[in-house]
């Protein structure tokens, strides 16, 4: 991740995952306040959409890599001795990747 | 370095003055962390209620809690506050706002609305 | 008015104490240095850098009650009836007012301060344009007195891998000359976790410079040329 994230491109990173984010999460809240989905049918039906399922997917995927660069800038910040950063990286990375697996099993085969 | 291991260094939070943007800044940081501290959460509930109608219920019924409401509304103060400093940012990236006077109005301006907002939310839940 | 002023011996102390004093301001006296130089005078021990005392040699900057500045532009109308004096925060104490210095002129000296042209020597001197010369306008005025630096958290963290905004500034007021031929190296140089992106853009910097620069709105610049030549 060292080498492949940093620099310019986390910033840039940051700032296009910012963007996609920003607007998803205020369709969000548009949709939830103006069609809250009452029952599970509608919810689902609303969900098993494919442009609602790209939507969803994309926005985990950008809000874990935007988790993962914030996360990791805190860290190196606070986080001094090497081999406590030996451990917390790799486990905040892994429990990204995990839950955005977890995501792509729940959102792909719902129909 | 070169340096002796320990050297007496002034670095005493409660004894420099921060400025208003400093807070903005601390409190998107903690915003920020708290939102990600959140997301298995936010995931657990979104999977939850898609999985069946019972799934459903239960997050209805988790929402409804008193203290899943009282987290609700200190998550979204999070969010409102992460998302109102990082457009501030963005905009400070481009050069709108990045001068002094601007940058401390909204600064101001984004600590308060993000409060402000929460408490609407909090509002709204009972 | 009261006077408290961080105090430490590293010969007798183990770590710094604060030592009041009282002091009238003289009708002739303006600036809050003219009352730490009579204090000097009456306690020859009591140690802090100066020397041209009007803010542009940047010697005399200390923590004034809680926030960064040289002591000998600042009025002492505007400090109220007290006073607490320190050392900058985050830089390692020598005695009393004085810091080291030594990591702050490292990170300076690593931006390359000076033109870099690789090509043949003119015959006179390097020409710039009067409007390539007004490009370095509050970039060229710093005169290092490390308020910002030490007043950036993002510093504190990583003072041995952060540039800090001073140095920030100096490397934008290279990479802004129209005589510098270096642009891909110094970006190249930035282009990592920390030099440059530890900057969070809380503007702390800003806020205190004495000289009233802004090196946060250069570490945005830096970023901008950076983003701009990848895409
Ligand atoms: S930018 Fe301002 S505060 Fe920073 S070193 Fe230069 S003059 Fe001092
Ligand atoms: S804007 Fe950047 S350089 Fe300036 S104080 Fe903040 S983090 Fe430090
Ligand atoms: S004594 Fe030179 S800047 Fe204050």
């Amino acid at each position: 991740m060292r080498s492949v994230l940093t620099g310019l491109r986390a910033w840039l990173v940051q700032r296009v995952t910012a963007l996609y984010l920003l607007a998803f999460i205020i369709y969000f809240i548009a949709h939830f306040l103006f069609a809250s989905p009452s029952d599970y049918d509608t919810w689902r039906s609303y969900a098993a959409q494919g442009d609602v399922k790209l939507l969803v997917l994309a926005g985990f995927v950008a809000l874990l890599l935007h988790a993962w660069v914030g996360l990791r800038d805190v860290m190196l910040d606070y986080v001094k001795p090497i081999s406590a950063r030996a451990v917390a990286l790799p486990l905040v990375a892994g429990a990204l990747i995990a839950i955005g697996l977890w995501m792509l099993v729940t959102i792909a085969p719902l129909r | 370095m070169a340096a002796p291991p320990s050297r007496v260094v002034f670095l005493n939070l409660a004894q420099i003055r921060l400025p208003v943007g400093a807070l903005t800044s601390i409190l998107h940081r903690v915003s920020g962390v708290l939102l990600a501290l959140a997301i298995p959460l936010v995931a657990w509930a979104f999977a939850r209620s898609l999985a069946n109608p019972e799934g459903f219920a239960d997050i209805a019924a988790w929402l409804a809690n008193p203290g899943v409401k009282v987290a609700a509304v200190l998550w979204i103060w999070a969010l409102s506050h992460h998302l109102l400093a990082g457009v501030r940012h963005m905009l400070s990236d481009v050069d709108v706002g990045s001068r002094l006077w601007y940058a401390r109005k909204s600064a101001y301006t984004v600590n308060i609305a993000a409060v402000l907002i929460a408490i609407a939310a909090a509002g709204a839940f009972w | 008015m009261k006077i408290s002023i961080f105090r430490y011996d590293p010969e007798r102390d183990s770590e710094g104490r604060m030592q009041d004093y009282e002091i009238e301001p003289e009708p002739h006296e303006a600036m809050l240095l003219d009352l730490i130089l009579r204090l000097k005078g009456e306690d020859d021990t009591l140690t802090l850098r100066r020397s041209c005392r009007e803010g542009v040699c940047g010697s005399d900057a200390i923590n004034i009650n809680g926030r960064n500045g040289l002591a000998c532009i600042t009025p002492i109308r505007a400090l109220g009836e007290r006073a607490v004096l320190r050392p900058l925060p985050g830089f390692p104490v020598i005695r009393d007012l004085v810091v080291d210095m030594t990591q702050f002129f490292k990170q300076y000296v690593s931006i390359k301060p000076y033109v870099v042209d690789p090509g043949p020597m003119p015959d006179k001197e390097r020409r710039q344009s009067p409007q390539a010369r007004e490009r370095l306008d509050g970039l060229y005025e710093c005169i290092l007195c490390a308020c910002c630096t030490s007043m950036c958290p993002s510093y504190w963290w990583n003072p041995d891998k952060f540039v800090g905004p001073a140095g920030l500034l100096q490397a934008y007021r290279f990479l802004a000359d129209s005589r510098d031929r270096d642009t891909k190296a110094r970006l190249d140089d930035l282009d990592d976790v920390y030099r440059l992106f530890r900057c969070r853009t809380i503007m702390n910097c800003t806020e205190v410079c004495p000289k009233a620069l802004a090196p946060s709105r250069a570490i945005e610049r830096i970023r901008l040329m950076l983003a701009e030549r990848a895409l």
